[in-house]
């Protein structure tokens, strides 16, 4: 009993926060539960139960939503049938499809926090990536093979997001600019940029009203890793999980990546240490921006299809959260990508089903953020004694970071 | 740093004097670029004419027009270009070009202006007093980023605040209204409320940062990222079904007595919404607050350097609490502008980036109300002209400059304008001994 209970403390508070905000998050529906509160008066246990029996409802269609229904699943595999097992696995694939560009969200987040750059700008550089992805494939359509549309949408989507990443990260390194309010600002302006480019026939889907491109599943799909009807997970995230490694191995195998964590652990040190602390911002930041263009670029012509202005849905933000969540760790972001995919999936499920909003998981991943961020809280509500046993590593405050102009006077000594 | 440097004249052959005498030669460059397009457009807008009206007294009436030709106005750009130009590189790095820039920017813009409109009309009063008015949100969030920066704190999260503020004021002034019918008393509780939801959250922020010392910036994206979630969620739950709880008594111009009947002033500066009025009084009570009171000095200390501040008796983490919830109310007051207002009602992600612009506008303004007051005028000021341009159908796309804002606020904060120093512990935990 007490081995299990060592292995399980070092998640203990990641997964305690998810919890704790879950249930605040009932809480939350709970009180906007109208119809049956208004009963409160006349008949308080029916409207109690009633109102309680909504938050389970609610939470119960999100864990189908997120994973189907076992049963299901077991009489469909037996049986064999093709459509039968698609239907029955889909919830499982499209949490799957929901975790892959969180996964790259996620390790961009991580790469950027670990050199002490706070990127929120990880919405603009994905759609932006998806623009780019989506102007190649269509400006090839018909003159390449449809490989090589797809390996050129995928580079493009990628340089793209990563000169969009890039552009925050260099006004911080010559200018001093705080990377959280360009980065926002970014994401405001990419919008209105696909916005803009969505208004051109060349993109825009034949006949219609709203800003969305043409379907791009005819000029070029990323092959799907399960042939199946109806099942979109495609190799897009084989290619996130490799990245994870690939990010991984940056950052704790190269000399690069000790360089990007020295300037994120202590700037004026690695200043001191002859390493380039700008060169280290911005190669961090082109690198979050590159991952995050890579995922816009897997989602819109892999898993969505199509380029439309909801297309990234809050993924940077939720970005965030899951890179505290994982302790920055590459294999930490692809498992609270997985957790983080689900809640999306399942919320989808529950909006229709239950009629919660959907919006509703944004507040429960902020909650998330703030009980990982300040463990002390959660610790405190469930009484947990003893150190915490894994340090969330914390990003330095910008206003310690030198000004270029210290910066420059660092270099001038002796 | 630069700002110091090149401030005052620079004896010897230091570093800092080789850069500002460097970066003075690229601002002078710069001037004579401006200079020479200017005086470039000049040539090609002399048979434009450019109709700018104010009014007189009141909206509609007797009018004050000024009539010349946009290629003149690209002259008087081009020779305020020229004059700064020579200025720059007469004095060098002691140039004191900030204020100059002013000199610079008002006929630019001018001349811009008309330009775009091409000899279309415009009514200035109007365009003047629609960016005091759009400017007032920002103004009201910088303020609020003063003081939290001043205390040591930084606040990201006025955005979100300022989204709980809108939410609140426009949910509660609607009942308080269906309750009593009274329009005055219906949308001065839900001010109040507002500021009081704000002011909270300010709360929550300071105890986040100073008892569990969160990253400042974490606590203030858990903010933003919250308030988005709750107020999108109670819109779609509750609000969208019931839009009684959604129509609040809007907020009216006001017209201050006198002040309004002054020519040409009044119509401009006193016949606006009272949160215009709100922004002036705040701009002088801060000022004089945070530079000639000792909860100033405090203040400033606390943010400057909390280890001396802390030695000599003054409790900084109460000092950064209060300055936090203080910001948490303004904030709530800008946000409940947006709902009460503008848009007559509470829409979900209203602010659209005002918080932020808020921050950028305190620093340009370099943490000083006053110049954070014309800071968000320039906003302000790209707000009305986006939507004057796109209201006359100007052939730019409307999503082009629909974006004029944010790239300004980019520009700002990367401090092409200057860079200008903070309070020097911003963002930094103090640990009370």
């Amino acid at each position: 009993m007490k081995r299990v209970r060592d292995l399980l403390r070092p998640s203990a508070t990641p997964i305690l926060s998810v919890v704790t905000a879950l249930l605040v998050g009932g809480i939350v529906i709970l009180l906007t539960d109208f119809d049956h509160l208004s009963q409160l008066g006349t008949d308080p246990i029916g409207a109690i139960l009633g109102a309680l029996g909504g938050v389970a409802d609610a939470y119960g269609a999100m864990l189908f939503g997120a994973f189907g229904d076992p049963g299901r699943i077991m009489t469909a595999l037996q049986t064999g049938n093709a459509p039968d097992i698609a239907k029955a696995i889909r919830p499982i694939t499209e949490t799957l499809v929901a975790t892959m560009p969180l996964i790259f969200a996620g390790l961009a987040v991580a790469i950027s926090f670990r050199a002490g750059m706070f990127n929120i700008g990880g919405d603009g550089q994905l759609i932006l990536g998806a623009l780019a992805a989506t102007i190649v494939a269509i400006g090839l359509a018909g003159k390449v093979t449809s490989p090589v549309i797809l390996v050129g949408a995928i580079v493009a989507a990628t340089v793209a997001g990563g000169l969009w990443g890039f552009i925050p990260g260099f006004l911080k390194a010559r200018t001093g600019a705080h990377e959280v309010i360009t980065t926002i600002m970014l994401n405001y302006i990419a919008a209105l940029v696909v916005f803009f480019a969505l208004r051109s026939p060349s993109l825009r889907a034949a006949g219609s009203s709203s800003p969305v491109s043409k379907n791009l599943a005819p000029i070029v799909d990323v092959p799907n890793i399960i042939s199946l009807p109806a099942i979109r997970l495609d190799y897009g995230f084989v290619v996130a999980l490799l990245m994870a490694v690939a990010v991984s191995w940056l950052l704790f195998k190269t000399t690069k990546g000790f360089e990007l964590r020295a300037a994120g652990f202590n700037l004026t040190a690695a200043r001191y240490a002859g390493m380039s602390a700008g060169g280290s911002m911005m190669l961090a930041m082109a690198l979050s921006g590159a991952l995050c263009g890579m995922a816009g670029g897997f989602m819109v012509i892999g898993t969505v299809g199509q380029l439309s202005l909801d297309l990234s849905g809050g993924i940077g933000f939720n970005a965030i959260a899951l890179a505290l969540l994982a302790g920055l760790r590459p294999s930490g972001v692809v498992m609270a990508a997985l957790l983080f995919g689900a809640l999306t999936n399942g919320g989808k499920l529950m909006g229709v089903q239950s009629g919660i909003p959907f919006d509703l998981l944004f507040f429960i991943i902020a909650l998330v953020i703030m009980f990982v961020a300040a463990p002390g809280l959660i610790r405190g509500m469930w009484r947990i004694k003893g150190k915490p046993a894994t340090e969330i590593p914390v990003v330095p405050p910008a206003g310690a970071a030198p000004t270029p102009d210290e910066l420059v006077e660092i270099e001038e000594l002796p | 740093m630069t700002a110091a440097a090149a401030a005052q004249p620079i004896a010897g052959e230091g570093l800092a004097a080789r850069r500002a005498l460097r970066d003075a030669r690229i601002r002078g460059v710069a001037f004579v670029v401006l200079m020479l397009a200017a005086a470039y457009f000049a040539s090609g807008g002399m048979d434009t004419p450019a109709k700018f009206s104010f009014w007189i007294h009141e909206q509609g009436g007797e009018s004050a027009v000024l009539l010349t030709s946009v290629g003149i106005l690209w002259v008087v750009a081009a020779i305020a270009s020229a004059v700064v130009a020579g200025l720059q590189f007469l004095r060098g790095a002691a140039f004191r070009w900030r204020r100059w820039l002013l000199v610079l920017i008002a006929p630019w813009i001018t001349a811009l202006l008309a330009d775009l409109l091409g000899g279309k009309p415009a009514i200035l009063t109007n365009v003047v007093g629609g960016s005091l008015e759009l400017a007032s949100p920002i103004a009201m969030a910088a303020m609020a980023g003063i003081l939290s920066e001043r205390s040591g704190m930084f606040n990201i999260a006025l955005e979100g605040k300022m989204l709980i503020g809108a939410f609140t004021a426009s949910v509660v002034s609607s009942v308080a209204f269906i309750a009593t019918g009274n329009v005055l008393l219906a949308t001065l509780v839900g001010i109040t409320a507002a500021m009081a939801a704000a002011g909270l959250t300010g709360l929550l922020l300071a105890w986040l940062g100073i008892r569990h010392n969160v990253n400042q910036i974490i606590a203030g994206t858990v903010i933003n990222i919250g308030a988005v979630g709750i107020t999108n969620f109670i819109f779609l739950r509750v609000l969208q079904h019931n839009t009684e709880l959604n129509s609040p008594p809007s907020v009216q111009p006001f017209n201050l007595p006198f002040l309004s009947d002054l020519p040409v002033l009044g119509p401009i500066l006193f016949s606006a919404k009272p949160y215009v009025y709100v922004g002036y009084v705040l701009v002088i009570v801060l000022t004089y607050m945070i530079y000639r009171t000792r909860w100033g000095l405090r203040l400033r200390a606390s943010g400057e350097k909390p280890a001396a501040a802390g030695t000599v008796g003054i409790n900084v983490l109460a000092i950064r609490y209060r300055a936090l919830i203080f910001a948490g109310l303004i904030s709530g007051l800008a946000g409940s502008y947006l709902s009460l207002a503008t848009a007559g009602s509470f829409q979900m992600q209203m602010t659209a980036g005002k918080g932020f612009i808020g921050l950028a506008a305190m620093i340009f303004g370099a943490w000083h109300p006053v110049g954070a007051f014309f800071a968000s005028l320039v906003f302000g000021f790209a707000d009305t002209i986006q939507s004057l341009l796109s209201i006359l159908g100007v052939g730019v796309a409307p999503q082009l400059l629909n974006s004029v804002p944010y790239v300004v606020t980019i520009v700002v904060v990367a401090g092409v304008v200057g860079r200008v120093r903070g309070p020097a512990s911003a963002g930094q935990p103090y640990e009370q001994g």
